[in-house]
Formats: C-alpha cells, structure tokens, sequence
C-alpha cells in the first residue's frame, strides 16, 4: 500500500489494486465451500456487491475518474425533456405516450472513449457532445421505474449501480410516489442523491389546504435525514420550447439555471474525485454490513453443550442396547458355562483332565442332547454350535442378528432423532450438522455392534482362561494340584497296598483291590470341589462382567462416531467465522485509508444522515 | 322473513366478512400469497357494503359513485364536474386526502344507508374535518342546491383517497371499503399516470369485482386527447381482466384536458361542455336505480363465487405442508407398530395358555365312578410321567428375557415423538406449520402426549387383560357349555384306552408278566397323543391372540394418538385450525347466499339439466 500523491487522480487510482483485491477476495469466499447456511438472499447480496467493488475499481483506474449523473423518476414527470433542455438539443424522444423512454441515453464529451464507459452505459443510445463544462460528466436519462411495462424498471435497476449522482426527477403528482421512493430509501445509502421538481407550473396552484410539493418533499427528505437537499424547481418544457434564450413567464421560483450551473459548474473536480471516494466509502461500509450479516454466530459454548448433552445420551443408549444383547445370549447360558469350563479346564492332564470331561459332559447333556432331538423348539434366528465344537464369533454373529433383527436398526434411527433434538435444545443450529448426524444411519451399524460383543466375550474369555492377581496364585495352585495329587495319591495307594500284601502279608481282599480307586476318585471329587469353589464359572458372573464390557465397547464405539461431529462442525464454523472477520478487517482497513485521504468538498448535501 | 332469520342471515354475513379480513391477514404474512390480499379486502368490502344491503332488501337508493385515482390525477377537479359545482379543492400536495368523502346531492334530503356493518371500519365523522386526517372514517357533505334538475340526484359521490403515494400502503382499505360499496367507479388517469403500473392494477381489481367504470383521462394538452384516449384503449383497457364470455367488459373514456383555474372553477357553466360528456357517460351505464343495484350485487355474487373457488389457492401450501405432517405421523405410527412386534410380541410367549391345556386336558378325565379308573390309569401312566418331565426339565432352554410391554410401548413411542420433533427442526425454517410443531414441542407436547399415551394405556390393558382371558378360557368354556360334546370326547379317550390295553393284552394272549408292562407303556403313549392335539388346539387359540394384539394396540393406543399428532397443528386455536374453518366455512356461506339471493338478482344459471327435468316432472 504505497502513500498516494497529491493530487487527487492518482489517490483515486491507487485505490482500484484494493478494491479488486478486495472482490477477488469476496469471490473466493462465495466460492468456497461451508459449513454453516448463507441464505440466497444475503448470497446475492455479496455477489452483487462484489460486482459493485469490481465496476468501481474499472471506473477508477483512469487518469480523469467520469462522473455519472443518472436521472430517475417515474413516467411523463419530464426525465426526457429534462434532459433535452439540458442538452440544449433534442437528444432523448419526449412524448406524450406514456412510457415514452424505452431506451436510456448516455450524453458524454466526445473526449470520452465510449470503450471507457461501463458496460452497462454502452449498450444505450449514445449521444456525444463537445461542451468542456461537462467535460468528466456523463448524463444518463433512464426509462421509467411506475409504467405497466416492468422492463423499463428491470432496466432501470441495471444501470442505477453506475450512477455516482442520482438526480431524483419528480412532478406534482408523482413526487411522492411509492414505487420511486422505494427505490431511493434503497439506494441512497450507496450514492449521492439530487432532486428535480419538475413540472413547477402545476405546483403552484394555489389549494386550500396541504402543503405546497417542494415544501412537502422538504419535509419528507428531513425525516430520512437531507437536512439540506439540493432540490430544483424546474419548468424543463418551458426552456426545450424556446431553446435559444430564457422563456418568457417563467414560475417564480424556477430554478432549471442553476441546475444547469450546479452540472456545469459546482460540480468540479474537486467535488466529482469527492463523490468518488464518497462512493467507494459507502460501498464499503454495504459489504462490512452485508459481511456483518453472514457472519456465522459463535457456537462453541453450545457446541459443549451439546458435546456434554450427546455423551449423556450416548452411554445410556450403550446401556439399552448391551442389555438387548446380552438378553439374546441368556437362552444359551448353559452352553456359555460349558464353554468357559471347559477352556478353564484344558489346563489339567491326566486323570483329573479325563475326570472332568466326563462330569461336565454329564452336566450338559441336555444341551448336546437339545441339538439332536428334532422336536425341541429351537430360538427363533439364533443357532447355536453345541458347545463342544463352539466357533465363538458365528455364535455371536447368529446372537446380534437376532437383535438387529428386533430392534437395533430402529434404535438407531431413534438415537439420531434424540441427538438431533439436543442439539436444537442446546441451541446449536441444526442445519450444520443434519446431514452428517443422519449419514451416520447408513454405517452397518450391526457389523459394528457385533465386533463389539466378539471384542467383549473374547476379554471375557481371556480374563477367565488367563487370570491375574490373587486368581492366577490360587489358579496356578489348583491346577498344580489336580495335575499331580490324583496320581500321586494313585500310586501312593497302590504303593501301600502293595507293601501291606507283600511286605506285611495282609490276605488281599476284592475290597483291598478296589481301594485305590475309590481313594482317587475321592481325591478327584475333593479337587473338583476346590475347582468350583476357587475357580467357580457361573452364568450370573459371566454376564456382569460381559455386560460391563460390552457396554463400555459400545460408549466407546458411539463416542468415536457421533462425539467428532458437533466438535468439528463448530471449528468448521469457527473457521468460517473467522474467514468472515479476516473479509471485514480488510473491507475496513480499505475504507480507513480512504476516509484518512478524503478531500473536503461542498458535496456533504448530497447525502443524507 | 322471520326475524330469528334476519338475525342470523345478519350474523352469518358479518361472518363471512370477518372470514376474509382474516384471510386477508393470513396471505399478508406470507409474501407469495400477498397478491390474494387485495382481492379478500374486496370480497370482505362487497359482503358489508353490497351483498348484506341487498340480502336485507334495503331500496337501491341512493346509488354511489367513487371517484379513484393515482395522486395529483385530478380526482378533486373530477368530482367538482360531476357534482356541478366546486364541493371539493383541489390540492397539489400529493396524498393530501387521507380519508374518503361522500357528496350528497340535495335531492336525496337525508337518505343514507343504515344497514348493520355498512362500510365495515370506517365511521361516520359529525363534523367537517379536513381531507388529511389519516384515521378509519369518512365524511359526508351536502352538495348546495342546484338551479336546474340535478340529473345526478340518485348519486352519492366519493372523493377517494390515492393508492400511489408511500403513505397510501396505510390507507388503501378505506379507498377499497368505498370501491366495495360503489355501483359505478370513476377511474381518473392524468397524462402521467395513464399507463402507471399501480393504479392499473387497481383498475383491475375494480373490473374484476363487476363494478361498471367510467375512465376520465386528464391533463393532456388539448391536441393530445383523441391519440391519448386511443393510446389508452389500446394499452390499458386491452389488457384488461377478461369477463365470463371472454370479452373485456366495455369500458366508456372521456377526456378532459388541462384546463385553466376559470374553466375549474365554473363546471356547471365554462366546463359544461366536459360536464356533460362525462354525465351522458354515467347515465348511460345506469339505466334505473333497480337495474343498477341488481347489477351490482349480482356481479359481486360472481365475485364473491370465484373468491370462494380461490380459497383452496391460498391454502394450498398450507394443506400440503400439514399432508406432509400426516404423512410424517402415520410413518411413525407405522415404526411404533413395526417396534411393538419385534421388541414385545416376538418374544412374549403368553404363559396364561399353559394353564389352559391343564385345565383343557383335566376337563376330559370322567367324572364320578369314572374316576377310578382315570386314577388308575393316571397310577399306570406315573413312571412315564416323571420320565417326560425330567427329560423335559433337562432340555429346556432359559428364555430371552423381554421388556414390559408398557416399557416398550412408552419407549417406542418416544422414539416416534423424538423422530417427528427432529423432522420439524429440520423443516422449521421452511413453513410456519413446522414453526408452530417445534414450538409446541418446546411447549412440552412429547409430554403432554406421553400423558395422553398413560390414560390410553389403562383402557388398552383393561382390554387386553379381557380379551386374554376371553381367548384363553375360550376352549374350557365351552367345553362346559356343551355336555353332551363333552361326554362324548371324555368317552373317546376312555375308548383310546381301553382299545390301547385291550389290544396288547389281546395280541400277547396269554400274556406273561413282563408282557404286562407293556400295558403302561401303551397308555402312556395313549396319553401323549391326545395331550398333543390338546395342545395344538390351545397353541391355535395363543397364535389367534398374538396376531390379534398388534390390532389391539393398533386400535387402541397407536390410533389415537396418531390422530391427536396428526390434529395438533389445527386445533387448539392455532391459526391453522382457524383456516381449516375458515375454508369449510366461506364456501359454504357464499352457496347459501347465492342460494337467497337467486331469485332476486341473479339470473337462473345457464343449463342444470336435472333441475330443469325436476320442474318438467
């Protein structure tokens, strides 16, 4: 940003680099993709300006910035004749069919390259002249804004963005129109504004009561903040009919001279590089606002919120659902005890190994004998392995389908629906992240479930065949002693059975034989006694502890998938949010550089409060 | 006319006024629908102001004429013409006259109409204001006596406010109460504002409601005033509303040009000549007072006819916002249904049956001396029995553990209520329905409904409870209500029996000790099978029950709290309940009074064959 020279001009035309880099910026903006919802409406807002910024900076990157004076009004109240007196030739067709002017005229110095006009001007009648005192001025007489042919309005609002002056054209009757009036409330936050009363024969009939029209639009243009308007009373058709000197019984109080002077004149180059920068400032000021209002809100506080509302509803929903599991695997309870005994008792050998296979075998034989007996009810969609030949993950597969199959899809469709509504309780936007919340029912969520309960049973499994602390001692205990004790005790017996037949000649007896068999079996029955005591495989603890787990799997599981979501849109928006204060701070650095370098100029009556 | 009937004809129209300047107010809040507001403001003005007078059969006069126009067009100086001498000033600020005045010609003495509602908001002022007070009145001033014959002598004369000015938007229903009113509307238009969007469009307005229009066209510069006129027809009249039969409605235009303050001053004597041509226009148009006042109420029946047609145009968004909400309620309603039979019935095994095989198979034991030999058979059949049950004991599988229905019923329904909720949060931006269902949600309808939901389920258990016991003692009762059905089963299971031991004694003749087990064996097996179709029958009566539950709770809870969802937004004196009346009600009231009116003013319609055969018969 070098310092602009003295002259005017050139501080004009340093400007045009900002202002473009300025709606290159706007643009990438528009661009880019986001998070949280503009509206079309405020989308085609920044879009028009970013327009504006681009046309303001082509205008002024010239050596000597034109100044266009726009006249606007509604049909018949003499735009045309306005225009035709001030060219002092007829230039625009006036009539009276109403609407007369369909095409706009574009009256320049013929020192003006037409190329140089906006594109908007070129595409209009264009009428050249050689009058040096409106050298850097161009006039445009518009169609009308109040015709049945809503066109010429359309027309109307394509070219009111190049005005830098808007001459206000009114008649007796139609000063205070709505249609017009609307469109100066506006636009006159965006340029200068000038008013014509023309017609001023007609507002002089004297009526009994009300106020005269000038009198009237005054006091209208105060209230919208003109304290001091620049208005002219004009009789336009008087001076187009005698072209060549001043008509003759003028109104009292006709000003069309000093319009004429003020065009000619008062407006200098001091006030027309004025206007300019007056102009490229309220542009300004429109995108901070129009930025201001797509700003997106800060929405970190409710995204805690919510974060803290969705883990509440997550660990219950984890709770419901491992309950529903493990309410599927409760029909098999016994073939889960037989499991986990027998992985328990793979450990011993020998006889207490034999001794254990066939008492647990007796123990469950209504489980194997169940899946040979054809008549038995087997449960609907579960199909268990009997236990011996136990494949762990089909089981578990067969069990979570089985509940997927009564409720697990629904219950997700219920989880995202009562998020959604903590999210909005919370006061956190829900567009933001609806789409990504409701994506989450297309995850198969029963693959995901089912790992969860493989994970939870396999640990379960774990912790029973592999122990630690005070099990592992009392384990390693019992199992050194089922391994060795009922051999040893066997050969013991024996060894002392021997001895009292040969060594102390006692008669052996049927009795005497069978003694170390019952002495071992006895040992046995203690040893399995200790087992169950010490070691015991219970249904009712097995499921407590799967439970647990399986329940902590699924927060974990939930966590990972829907805690991200609310955290991330929020720094999504955080982002934009600060992209947007990134936009303002540069909109506003630009218009403090401007208003620093603003000439003073006798234009402050153009603009209102 | 009765007088009840008089009240109440009274009543229904104020009604139907009140109806519209509701709608009027709806489609004001709904930019898309603000077209339809001008066109309600006018059927309400022609219901006070037209139809109401002539359902009372008040005398057609006075006739009123209302003098319209953009600003600054010359209304003032056109009812200074028309009633022939200067009675209003003209004033050259734009939007000055705020309000309507009526010109009573001297003729009419102290005629004015009384009839309840006349001209809706505005009231009379009972003094001499000036034009600018902005305020819901009109006034009335007299027109001084004239030399000659006032040939306007049927004709109250309007002086309208504007509708171009910014501050007409404030105004504008007072101009339109007084255009409702009007038989004839003198459509002014200047040199400026002949062909201005705003006042054309008023000008259809005013076509479209029947009203007969003189056009004056003013200002011109004299020379212009043919070409101006032409211009006009062909620009402004050309596109005009068609009529019924297609045509534009012919529209008289005369044209006063810019005249000089004298020519102003003076219509009875320099302005005659302008005077006249217009006068000569408007008689023309009104025949006789009668004709007149019956053109104008049947042309506003017309009106008020469409109207009614075009309703369902303004509700449609409405109604198809609240079809989706249906829909909405009756997906979720379908998904509470779908939850109930997995989550419940699946797994709900009804232990209650269990009993009734028991009792089923113990009916068909004999009764009296028979039953020794029932309890000897039963001590024959003992070993077999604890066979079966420990094989049984040692078979059985623990059963999934299921919920409490009411558990999952509540369940399930907050789930319903979660999804609606979040469907509406998602659409609150789109429609006011949605707005007023996630406001009512905020409001605690999940709870409210969650009540309703309790009270329904202690009539739902009630009956489920009779109905479970009617299906289980189905069997047994009536059993015990056919004796002789019953002696003759209990016979054929006795004659299984006997036949089963009869024929093993018979086939190891002479039979040896151990043959003789055999006899307990063949019993048991005798039992067993008729303990089986026993039991298929009771499994039958059980699968009835299961399939008939889901009805149960269809009928009982998940109906009716649909309908309650489905009813929300239109009830409890929401706006959608308003218009949902709203639309039932106009239609139907316009019928009526069309009907009443016929025979008056409207001409039989065109060709309703079966009614014309019913006058032939």
């Amino acid at each position: 940003m070098s310092a602009p020279g003295a002259t005017p001009s050139p501080f004009l035309r340093t400007l045009a680099p900002l202002l473009r880099s300025l709606e290159r910026r706007l643009r990438e903006w528009l661009d880019a993709r986001r998070c949280y919802p503009v509206s079309l409406v405020a989308r085609a807002e920044v879009e028009g300006l970013a327009e504006d910024l681009k046309r303001k900076a082509d205008g002024l990157d010239s050596e000597r910035p034109v100044l266009v004076v726009m006249l606007m009004g509604g049909t018949g109240v003499g735009k045309s004749t306005l225009m035709n007196a001030l060219a002092g030739a007829p230039v625009a067709q006036a009539s009276y069919t109403r609407p007369t002017t369909r095409d706009p005229v574009v009256y320049f110095h013929q020192s003006i390259n037409p190329d140089r006009l906006d594109p908007a001007l070129r595409l209009c009648r264009l009428s050249r002249h050689d009058r040096d005192s409106l050298r850097d001025k161009v006039i445009v007489d518009t169609p009308d804004l109040d015709s049945n042919d809503t066109a010429n309005r359309d027309r109307l609002l394509e070219l009111l963005p190049v005005a830098d002056v808007v001459l206000y054209v009114g008649s007796q009757e139609k000063y205070h129109d709505q249609l017009g009036w609307e469109i100066f409330k506006e636009q006159r936050r965006r340029r200068a504004f000038a008013f014509v009363l023309n017609k001023w024969d007609r507002c002089l009939d004297a009526g009994a009561a009300g106020l005269r029209p000038d009198d009237d639009l005054l006091r209208d243009l105060k209230s919208e903040g003109f304290e001091n308007p620049r208005l002219f009373r004009t009789a336009a058709q008087r001076w187009v009919d005698s072209p060549d000197a001043v008509p003759e019984n003028l109104p009292p109080g006709e000003q069309f001279p000093a319009l004429r002077d003020w065009l000619e004149l008062g407006l200098t180059r001091l006030e027309i590089d004025a206007v300019k920068a007056r102009g490229v400032g309220q542009l300004l000021e429109q995108v901070e606002q129009s930025l201001e209002a797509v700003r997106p809100p800060d929405i970190t506080a409710p995204a805690r919120k919510v974060e803290a509302g969705w883990e509440r509803e997550l660990a219950a929903e984890a709770e419901a659902q491992s309950e529903v599991l493990v309410g599927t695997l409760e029909p098999f309870q016994n073939e889960v005890e037989q499991h986990f005994s027998q992985r328990g008792h793979q450990r011993f050998r020998g006889l207490m190994a034999g001794y254990l296979r066939v008492t647990t075998k007796l123990r469950y034989v209504g489980s194997s004998l169940r899946d040979r007996v054809p008549f038995v009810g087997k449960l609907r969609g579960a199909k268990a392995e009997s236990a011996t030949d136990w494949d762990l993950a089909g089981f578990v597969r067969s069990c979570s389908r089985t509940a997927s199959e009564r409720v697990l899809a629904q219950r997700m469709a219920a989880l995202t629906s009562r998020l959604l509504v903590e999210t909005s309780t919370s006061g956190f936007p829900l567009a933001v992240i609806n789409d990504r919340t409701t994506g989450t029912l297309k995850l198969d969520w029963e693959d995901r479930v089912t790992r969860s309960v493989v994970e939870a049973l396999t640990e379960v499994e774990a912790e029973v065949v592999k122990p630690t602390g005070l099990r592992r001692v009392v384990r390693e205990v019992v199992g050194v002693l089922g391994n060795f004790v009922p051999e040893a005790v066997l050969i013991s017996s024996i060894a002392l059975l021997l001895w009292r037949f040969f060594v102390e000649g006692l008669t052996p007896e049927f009795f005497h034989v069978l003694l170390p068999v019952y002495v071992t079996l006895g040992t046995l029955i203690a040893l399995h006694v200790l087992i169950l005591f010490a070691l015991p495989v219970r249904w009712a603890a097995i499921r407590g502890e799967f439970a647990r787990r399986l329940q902590r799997k699924l927060t974990d599981e939930f966590e990972r998938t829907y805690l991200p979501i609310p955290r991330d849109a929020a720094a999504a928006v955080a982002a934009e949010q600060m992209q947007v204060e990134e936009l303002r701070g540069g909109t506003r650095e630009v218009a403090e550089w401007l208003s620093e370098r603003e000439q003073a100029a006798h234009i402050g009556e153009l603009y209102g409060r | 006319m009765g007088l009840m009937e008089v009240h109440d004809q009274r009543s229904k129209l104020r009604q139907l006024a009140d109806d519209f300047a509701w709608l009027e107010g709806h489609c004001l809040k709904q930019p898309e629908l603000a077209d339809h507001a001008a066109h309600l403001r006018m059927a309400a003005a022609l219901t006070r102001n037209v139809v109401g007078p002539s359902a009372e059969a008040q005398p057609p006069k006075p006739l009123f004429l209302a003098v319209v126009g953009g600003a600054g067009a010359g209304k003032s100086t056109v009812v200074n013409f028309l009633a022939g001498s200067v009675v209003a000033e003209a004033n050259p600020q734009a939007g000055y006259t705020r309000h309507p005045t009526a010109f009573l010609p001297a003729a009419l003495g102290s005629t004015w109409p009384t009839t309840l509602g006349f001209l809706g908001p505005l009231s009379r002022l009972s003094e001499v204001k000036p034009a600018d007070l902005d305020e819901d009145v009109y006034q009335v001033r007299r027109i001084p006596p004239q030399s000659g014959p006032d040939p306007l002598g049927d004709f109250v004369i309007w002086d309208c406010p504007d509708m171009t000015t910014w501050a007409s938007t404030g105004y504008v229903g007072r101009l339109m109460e007084v255009v409702g009113l009007a038989d004839v509307v003198v459509y002014v238009a200047s040199d400026e504002r002949y062909n201005d969007a705003v006042p054309t469009e008023f000008l259809h307005h005013v076509v479209r409601a029947g009203k007969a229009v003189v056009v004056v066209l003013t200002k011109m510069r004299d020379g212009d005033a043919d070409a101006l006129t032409e211009h006009f027809r062909q620009e402004v009249l050309g596109r005009l509303p068609r009529g019924e039969g297609g045509e534009i409605p012919p529209i008289p235009c005369v044209a006063v040009p810019n005249l000089p303050p004298d020519v102003r001053k003076d219509p009875a004597g320099l302005g005659a000549k302008y005077r006249v041509a217009l006068l000569n226009q408007l008689l023309a148009l009104c025949p006789t007072p009668e004709a007149t006042r019956a053109r104008t109420t049947r042309n506003a029946m017309v009106y008020l006819q469409t109207a009614g047609d075009g309703l369902l145009d303004v509700a449609r968004r409405d109604l198809t916002e609240l079809d989706l909400w249906r829909g909405l309620v009756e997906a979720g309603r379908a998904d509470f249904e779908k939850r109930y039979a997995r989550e419940f019935l699946s797994g709900e095994t009804f232990r209650r049956f269990d009993r009734t095989r028991e009792q089923v198979v113990e009916m068909l034991e004999l009764p009296g001396p028979g039953k020794v030999i029932s309890a000897t058979l039963a001590l024959l059949r003992l070993p077999y029995r604890y066979a079966r049950d420990f094989v049984a004991r040692l078979l059985a599988r623990p059963e999934m553990p299921t919920q409490p229905e009411r558990v999952v019923l509540a369940t399930a329904l907050a789930a319903m209520l979660d999804s609606l909720q979040a469907d509406a949060l998602r659409r609150a931006g789109s429609h006011p329905v949605w707005k007023q269902v996630t406001h009512g949600f905020d409001a605690g309808l999940k709870t409210q409904t969650l009540d309703a939901f309790e009270a329904l389920y202690r009539d739902y258990e009630a009956a489920e409870t009779d109905e479970l016991d009617a299906a289980a003692k189905a069997v047994p009762d009536r059993l015990a209500a056919h004796p002789v059905p019953l002696l003759f089963l209990r016979l054929l299971v006795l004659a299984i029996d006997l036949a089963a031991v009869g024929a093993t004694v018979y086939f190891t003749w002479v039979p040896s000790l151990y043959q003789l087990l055999l006899i307990p064996l063949v019993v048991s097996v005798s039992r067993q099978v008729v303990e089986l179709i026993v039991r298929q029958v009771v499994e039958l009566g059980r699968s009835r029950l299961r399939n008939h539950r889901l009805a149960l709770v269809r009928e009982k809870l998940s109906l009716p709290v649909a309908q309650r969802l489905i009813d929300w937004p239109t009830s409890g004196g929401t706006a959608m309940q308003k218009l949902q009346q709203v639309l039932l009600r106009v239609p139907a009231t316009i019928r009526e009074l069309a009907a009443r009116l016929a025979p008056a003013t409207i001409p039989p319609p065109p060709a309703p064959p079966d009614s014309a055969e019913a006058v032939a018969s």
